[in-house]
C-alpha cells in the first residue's frame, strides 16, 4: 500500500519545481512559432527549423503519454529555436535586400559622377 | 524488495536537492553565459531588443539560480539553452535593425541622387533653353540689322534716283528756259547750273533799270524759282572793261540788285537770292573785240549755290 502511494510522490517529488498541469500555453506558443518561421525559415534557415519541428513533435509526444513537464520542456526549447530560425531567415533575408538597395545606390551614383564629369 | 520503499523516496529527494550537476548542463550553461555576454556587450541589442535580452537575462538567472540549489540537471540545461538561444535571437534582431537602417539610409541617398539628378537635369535644361533664347536673339538682332541694313541701301538708293530724277528735271526745265529766251544760255559748271543773260536783254547801255523787253525773261525765272521753291540762286553782274573799274563794280552790283527786286516783286523770297556785282572781273571772252565785250557784259544766275560743289561765292 505504502510503496504503491509513495512511487507517484517520488516522481511528484523530482519534478517538484514544476506544474503537473499538462503545458496548453507552452504548445500553444511552440506551435504558432513553428509555423510562422517555417514559410521563411524552410529556405534560409532549414536547420534551425528542423530542429524546431523535430522538439515540437516530441512535445506532441510527451503530451499524448501525459508527460507533461517534459512536453513542456520540449515546447518551450521548440519555440526558442523556431524563433530563432525565424530571425535568422529574417536577417539572411534583410541582409540581401540591403545588399541590393545598396548596389543600385552605389551604381546611380556612379552613373552620376560619370554624367557629372 | 529489499529495500524500504520510504527510504527510496527519501534517497530519491536528496539526490534532487543534492545532485551534483551533470557535464552536459554546466556546458550548456557555460555557452549560455557567453552567449549572454556577447548580446550584452552589443549596444545594437541594448537598443533594438531589449526585450529579447531581458528574456535571455532572465532564462540564465534561473538557471544560474537552479545550479545554486542544486536543482535537477535537466531544468538547468534546459533553462540555460533557453538562455542561449534567446541571446542568439537577440544578437539577430539587432542585425535585423542594422540591415534595415542601411536600407533606409540606401534609400535616403537614393532619393537624394535622384532628386540630384532631376536638377541637375533641369538646370541642363533651363542652361540648353538660356542658350536657345540668347540664340533666337541673336540671330533676331542680326536679322534686324540686316533688314535695317537693306532698307538703308534702299532708301539711298531711292534718294539718289530722286536727287538724280530732280537734277534732271532741273537740267530740262533750264533747257526748256534758254530755248525759250534768245538771249539766255544755260550751262552746266562745276558750280552748277548757271543761266547768262546778256545785259542788251535787259538794261540799256550804262543804265540798271530793267527794259521792259526784260520782263519776260524775269517772269521765266521767278516762274522756275516758284516750281522749285528749295533752291536758292546767286546773281552775279559782270561788265565789259571800258570805263573805271569803280563805275564798273557799281554798275554790276546795281545791275544785280535790280534784277533781285524784280524777283521778289514777283513774289520770289529775298532771302533765297544773293546778289553781287563783280564789274570787269572774271571775263568769259576778249575785252580786245566788240563781240567778247558784249559776251562780258552779262549776268549770270548761278542755281542752287550753296549746293555746288563749288561753293556760293567765286574764288
Amino acid at each position: 500500500m505504502i510503496r504503491k502511494t509513495l512511487v507517484p510522490l517520488a516522481v511528484l517529488a523530482l519534478a517538484a519545481c514544476a506544474t503537473t498541469d499538462p503545458p496548453e500555453r507552452e504548445m500553444g506558443a511552440a506551435r504558432a512559432m513553428v509555423s510562422q518561421a517555417r514559410p521563411v525559415a524552410a529556405q534560409d534557415a532549414p536547420q534551425q527549423l528542423a530542429e524546431a519541428q523535430q522538439k515540437l513533435t516530441r512535445a506532441e509526444a510527451a503530451m499524448q503519454r501525459g508527460h507533461y513537464e517534459h512536453a513542456r520542456i520540449l515546447a518551450e526549447q521548440a519555440e526558442a529555436d523556431a524563433k530563432l530560425a525565424w530571425t535568422v531567415a529574417q536577417n539572411v533575408r534583410v541582409q540581401r535586400s540591403a545588399a541590393e538597395v545598396q548596389d543600385g545606390t552605389r551604381a546611380l551614383r556612379e552613373e552620376m559622377e560619370r554624367k557629372g564629369r | 524488495m529489499r529495500f524500504n520503499p520510504k527510504l527510496t523516496v527519501l534517497a530519491s529527494l536528496v539526490a534532487c536537492a543534492c545532485a551534483t550537476i551533470s557535464p552536459q548542463a554546466n556546458q550548456q550553461l557555460e555557452e549560455a553565459r557567453a552567449a549572454y555576454r556577447a548580446a550584452a556587450a552589443d549596444p545594437a541589442v541594448q537598443a533594438s531588443a531589449a526585450a529579447e535580452l531581458k528574456s535571455a537575462q532572465d532564462a540564465l538567472q534561473d538557471a544560474e539560480r537552479m545550479a545554486e540549489k542544486g536543482e535537477p540537471s535537466e531544468l538547468i540545461e534546459h533553462n540555460a539553452y533557453l538562455a542561449e538561444q534567446r541571446s542568439r535571437i537577440a544578437l539577430r534582431t539587432a542585425d535585423i535593425r542594422r540591415s534595415e537602417a542601411s536600407i533606409a539610409a540606401a534609400g535616403e541617398e537614393r532619393r537624394r541622387l535622384q532628386l540630384e539628378a532631376r536638377e541637375r537635369e533641369a538646370a541642363a535644361a533651363r542652361e540648353q533653353a538660356q542658350q536657345a533664347q540668347m540664340q533666337a536673339q541673336q540671330s533676331e538682332l542680326a536679322r534686324k540689322e540686316a533688314e535695317s541694313r537693306a532698307s538703308q541701301l534702299e532708301n539711298a538708293r531711292i534718294e539718289t534716283e530722286k536727287q538724280s530724277t530732280a537734277r534732271a528735271e532741273l537740267g530740262a526745265e533750264l533747257k526748256r528756259l534758254e530755248s525759250e529766251l534768245a538771249d539766255m544760255r544755260a550751262k552746266q559748271t562745276d558750280r552748277g547750273w548757271i543761266l547768262t543773260l546778256k545785259n542788251e536783254l535787259l538794261f540799256d547801255a550804262g543804265g540798271a533799270t530793267l527794259k521792259p523787253g526784260a520782263q519776260r525773261a524775269l517772269d521765266n525765272l521767278a516762274q522756275f524759282l516758284t516750281k522749285y521753291p528749295d533752291r536758292d540762286i546767286a546773281i552775279e553782274g559782270f561788265t565789259d572793261s571800258t570805263g573805271t573799274k569803280e563805275l564798273n563794280q557799281q554798275l554790276s552790283e546795281k545791275r544785280a540788285w535790280s534784277v533781285k527786286a524784280a524777283l521778289v516783286a514777283r513774289g520770289i523770297q529775298s532771302t533765297r537770292i544773293d546778289a553781287r556785282g563783280y564789274g570787269p572781273s572774271f571775263p568769259v571772252a576778249s575785252n580786245e573785240t566788240p563781240t567778247g565785250r558784249q559776251l562780258n557784259r552779262r549776268v549770270e544766275i548761278v542755281i542752287d549755290p550753296s549746293s555746288a560743289s563749288g561753293g556760293s561765292s567765286r574764288k
